[in-house]
């Protein structure tokens, strides 16, 4: 080592001297030039003209900064260092506006999680019934029929439809049927107690052949060929066999049904618009092999052919219903019958072809096996969804674009320090895409926590996918493309800025041109005015359904439910019940004034006049007895109720209002006659020696008995033993005291039998589910939509305050009071919300008078709701705004004044 | 002297191959040793051997580290794996573009 220290400090201070900085490259160039130097002084060089010899090989001090420089190219040129270095300022960005940040992260988050849950709601809907192998050849008879003042658009078919299509159509493969037959109570056959079963259905031995439900253990061919064969569910199997022997295990059914275990199936999936528990074999159903076409009870599905033309199908359908019903329906009508002259009285008799997958969202029929979805509610909560992700994203390009203002010295600066444009872009995008980011981890918290929140309203059990790394990557994609979407439009304005323009003072821009801004801030209003005015509505026509005058007094009375288990204790049991001086009343009867309750028509004529086409009547026929019309609480307008006086009572009727016009005995209807065929011959056929008359000895007020989106159809009361329920009406007790006191009386007169009872008013409440569901849901996505645009108010309007804190510090010590401030702040998004409403209140009539259509009854939505609504958006905004205006109006001049 | 137009596309080459034959060197020593096997007529510029070294760094055909003598910082470079295996192939690249130049300049390599 000829060098000595003083040397090496030397070269380092020379070397730093010449703008050799970089760490790592300036030590390594430093021992270059040393060693360099000290193979010259071996040679016998002073150090000094080494150095500078060394130093002209690497081009002096230009050298050794290209060096460098090339060096530090290199270095930037890796993505990986940029891609921090935008990071780094984005975070910085973001956490120096730490208040901006946050509304948008969390506005974002709530719209993306309300969207989130939306979703997952949607896609539930639309998958049901999809996991049948052969969903796509499946399809369900409707039958459609419009006869004697009746008009039914329905689930079903005749019980030997099935048989004759697949008989007559070769494209059909096979044909499976299902005929509901209400609960039952099912006990093992060596056990005294029952268990109410709701989800139990007769069907076809073709069922597991058309339906893709696995079988756990049996043999699914032979299963339900045997009359008195049943298949249960694996739920069934554990519930009544826990030892796990259930193949060929005896149950009893009703009491009186003996059924052997032939099978056991996997539970069917919730997404299936039918959950059967039981099966029992159609074999043993006598009423499934009667001849008869006339009578519409079982649901029918066809599994076509692979490669069938289900339309080219249907248009068979009128031939057979003329070849196999036509013989029968002459029987009735007269022997001239024809499906010519039939149609072209006005009469319907069609049946249709519907798709399995439809039948969820698609279908609201009478007899569907379970209530379905509803295609609306799908199209509805998409809008939904998509006007609250649209208000989220508007917030944020609002506030980003709003705080152009500060940004664009920043803006100006880099351009000078030769920033590109696209390196701008580029480093907005990213702050968004972060934001983004951000806000989707946030949203699935929120989705997490409220989704349980969700199912109890909408009555699902929707869980996030949160094992599925699809789902994740979904989230990824879609919350970078909102982070891009949302920050497009700001990050172009943003960098467009002309550096000169900027740093000279010129950056009004951003303020004075916010018509996009304000436009937007007007379309999150409308939206929400306009979920404003549908909450209102629905919940006024829920209103409006449960209080309107129904006819009968829904409150205060019990319907204790299967009432059949009581067998022949039943009328000791209502009078037993009745001696408590809290009960006003008792009836036994199946047949309710709300959906789900017993009901039977039957197609009558007055008395004397032939029965034909223009004189039938299809009729509600309700068995019910003496205490029927007092316990319910209707009300008889002309004659009599039922009385046990009149031992001629047994063939009178008490008819509704609606009745009395299809008969026209609108006129002194007491006393007139009603005829109708009372039995059936064996092929299905009225038997024309069985004609009955009844005498109508009241009228009954028209009382509602299905949901108010029906008309009230002609009904007739008649005085016959019906035990399907038991109904008390009782007076103002503790209902808690009443129910123990009948169920002591039902475990004393039906030992082992469950008891099930319910009250009147919430099975009434019961039809309304759905509007329910809806008027809450509406509720919460509506308050959802405000908070977020009110979010996004509350930042501008702070913003706008913050702009403008030297002009209110002028005003005011020109003297300007702190209520004009105020004032002058607010008033410019309140005009905004004043536009918003005059759009919003045209939107909102045309789609209330839409949802509305489908009732016969419907609440007036006055003007008053309008203005309502208006006023309430414009309320919130204006509390919204008010807290930053205040603020900033009460600030003292003094300090906005003394800076700069 | 070669002049450096030439040189400048095989200079990757060049350090490959001779930190495979000696395994760590620092950048001084490898200028050294070129103008020792090219008897003096290649003479690498400081201004384009760094760069080179810092970019083959940057790629992953060299790994470093640093030795302190005394107030100096000595950095060795040596080949990674991957520089390793394509020595071979930038070596015979090189040989067979001398052969392709020999026939389109339609003369004899000696």
């Amino acid at each position: 080592m000829l060098l000595t220290a003083e040397h090496i400090d030397y070269i380092i201070k020379d070397v730093h001297y010449r703008g050799l900085v970089v760490d790592g490259l300036k030590d390594e160039i430093i021992d270059h030039i040393c060693s360099a130097i000290e193979t010259e002084m071996k040679s016998g060089k002073r150090f000094i003209d080494a150095y500078h010899n060394v130093l002209k090989t690497f081009g002096h001090t230009g050298g050794l900064r290209e060096i460098q420089s090339q060096t530090l190219t290199l270095q930037n040129q890796k993505t990986k260092i940029m891609l921090k270095n935008y990071l780094l300022i984005a975070i910085r960005s973001l956490t120096k506006h730490k208040f901006y940040s946050l509304i948008n992260v969390v506005g974002l988050a709530i719209g993306i999680a309300a969207c989130l849950v939306i979703i997952l709601f949607i896609q539930n809907e639309v998958s049901y019934d999809r996991h049948h192998k052969n969903a796509d050849r499946i399809y369900r008879v409707n039958g459609e029929i419009k006869f004697g003042g009746n008009h039914y658009k329905l689930a079903v078919a005749s019980a030997p439809f099935a048989d004759a299509a697949v008989h007559d159509f070769p494209e059909v493969e096979s044909a499976v049927r299902f005929r509901a037959r209400g609960s039952y109570l099912v006990k093992r056959s060596e056990s005294t107690d029952n268990i109410k079963e709701n989800d139990v259905i007769w069907t076809d031995s073709t069922f597991f052949n058309v339906f893709s439900v696995p079988v756990i253990s049996g043999d699914a061919s032979t299963a339900l060929t045997e009359p008195n064969a049943i298949a249960i569910s694996k739920k069934m199997a554990d519930k009544y066999f826990p030892d796990g022997n259930v193949l060929g295990q005896s149950m009893i059914l009703d009491n009186r049904l003996n059924v052997k275990v032939t099978a056991v199936f996997e539970d069917m999936p919730v997404a299936s618009h039918f959950h059967f528990d039981i099966l029992i074999a159609m074999a043993g159903l006598n009423e499934a092999q009667q001849p008869n076409f006339l009578s519409n009870n079982f649901n029918t599905y066809l599994l076509l052919k692979p490669g069938t033309n289900a339309k080219g199908l249907e248009e068979k359908f009128p031939g057979f219903i003329q070849k196999h019903m036509g013989a029968q329906a002459a029987a009735i009508l007269g022997e001239d019958f024809t499906m010519e002259k039939f149609k072209s009285a006005g009469n319907i008799w069609e049946y249709t072809l519907m798709p399995l997958t439809d039948i969820h969202l698609h279908s609201d029929l009478t007899a569907e096996l379970a209530p379905n979805g509803d295609i609306t509610y799908v199209y509805l909560f998409s809008a939904v969804a998509l006007f609250i992700l649209s208000i989220a994203c508007i917030n944020f390009m609002n506030l980003s674009t709003a705080r152009s203002a500060n940004r664009a010295k920043e803006v100006g600066v880099r351009k000078v320090m030769g920033s590109l444009r696209s390196h701008l872009v580029r480093q907005f995008l990213l702050e968004s895409i972060l934001l983004s980011l951000g806000s989707f981890l946030f949203a699935l918290v929120l989705a997490w926590i409220f989704l349980p929140v969700f199912n109890s309203i909408s009555q699902k059990d929707l869980t996030l996918p949160v094992t599925e790394p699809m789902f994740y990557l979904l989230l990824g994609g879609a919350s970078i493309l909102i982070g891009v979407l949302a920050g497009l439009y700001p990050s172009f304005f943003l960098s467009a800025f002309k550096p000169v323009n900027v740093l000279k003072g010129n950056l009004a821009l951003g303020l004075r041109s916010g018509w996009i801004r304000s436009s937007l801030v007007v379309f999150q209003f409308v939206i929400s005015i306009f979920l404003v005015i549908a909450t209102i509505t629905v919940n006024r026509q829920l209103n409006y359904i449960q209080n309107k005058k129904i006819g009968f007094e829904k409150d205060q009375v019990l319907v204790v439910n299967d009432a059949y288990a009581l067998g022949t204790n039943i009328e000791s049991f209502r009078d037993e019940v009745a001696k408590n001086n809290f009960i006003k009343s008792g009836s036994i009867s199946g047949f309710l004034p709300v959906s789900g309750g017993w009901r039977s028509d039957n197609t009558y004529w007055p008395t004397g006049s032939e029965p034909t086409e223009e004189t039938m009547v299809g009729m509600q026929s309700w068995e019910v007895d003496y205490d029927y019309v007092k316990t319910m609480g209707m009300k008889i307008i002309e004659g009599r109720d039922f009385s046990s006086d009149f031992s001629s009572d047994s063939s009178a009727i008490v008819i509704n209002q609606s009745a009395l016009k299809f008969f026209n005995y609108e006129k002194d209807p007491v006393g007139r006659k009603i005829s109708t065929f009372n039995s059936n011959n064996p092929d299905g056929s009225p038997d024309k020696n069985s004609l009955k008359s009844w005498t109508i000895i009241g009228v009954l007020e028209d009382f509602h008995f299905e949901s108010l989106k029906q008309n009230i159809a002609p009904l007739a009361l008649f005085l016959e033993k019906n035990n399907g329920t038991v109904i008390f009406r009782f007076e103002a007790a503790n209902s808690q005291d009443v129910i123990s006191t009948v169920e002591k009386t039902w475990k004393s007169l039906a030992p082992g039998q469950p008891f099930q009872y319910s009250f009147l008013d919430e099975d009434f409440g019961r039809m309304y589910v759905t509007e329910q569901r809806l008027g809450k849901t509406f509720a919460v996505f509506a308050s959802l939509a405000i908070i977020i645009a009110c979010l996004g108010l509350f930042a501008l309007t702070s913003f706008t305050a913050e702009q403008r804190t030297k002009e209110i510090g002028i005003r005011k010590v020109l003297g300007a009071s702190v209520s004009s401030i105020v004032v002058l702040l607010s008033k410019e998004f309140g005009r905004l919300i004043l536009i918003a409403f005059v759009l919003a209140a045209p939107l909102a009539w045309y789609a209330i008078n839409w949802w509305l259509k489908s009732y016969t009854y419907k609440v007036e939505i006055g003007i008053l709701v309008y203005a309502a609504a208006g006023l309430f958006a414009f309320g919130i905004a204006w509390i919204t705004m008010s807290y930053q205006s205040i603020r900033a109006a009460r600030n003292n001049p003094v300090t906005s004044l003394r800076s700069e | 002297m070669h002049s450096t137009e030439l040189l400048k596309g095989t200079l990757q080459t060049i350090i490959l191959k001779i930190l495979a034959d000696h395994g760590k060197m620092y950048g001084y020593e490898i200028t050294q040793r070129v103008k020792e096997l090219s008897d003096g007529t290649i003479l690498l510029t400081e201004g384009a051997l760094y760069p080179t070294l810092h970019k083959m760094e940057a790629e992953g055909f060299l790994k470093t580290e640093t030795e302190v003598i005394g107030k100096r910082m000595r950095k060795y470079y040596s080949l990674t794996a991957v520089g390793k295996n394509v020595v071979e192939d930038k070596v015979s690249e090189f040989i067979a573009f001398i052969k392709t130049m020999s026939t389109v300049l339609n003369v004899t390599v000696a």
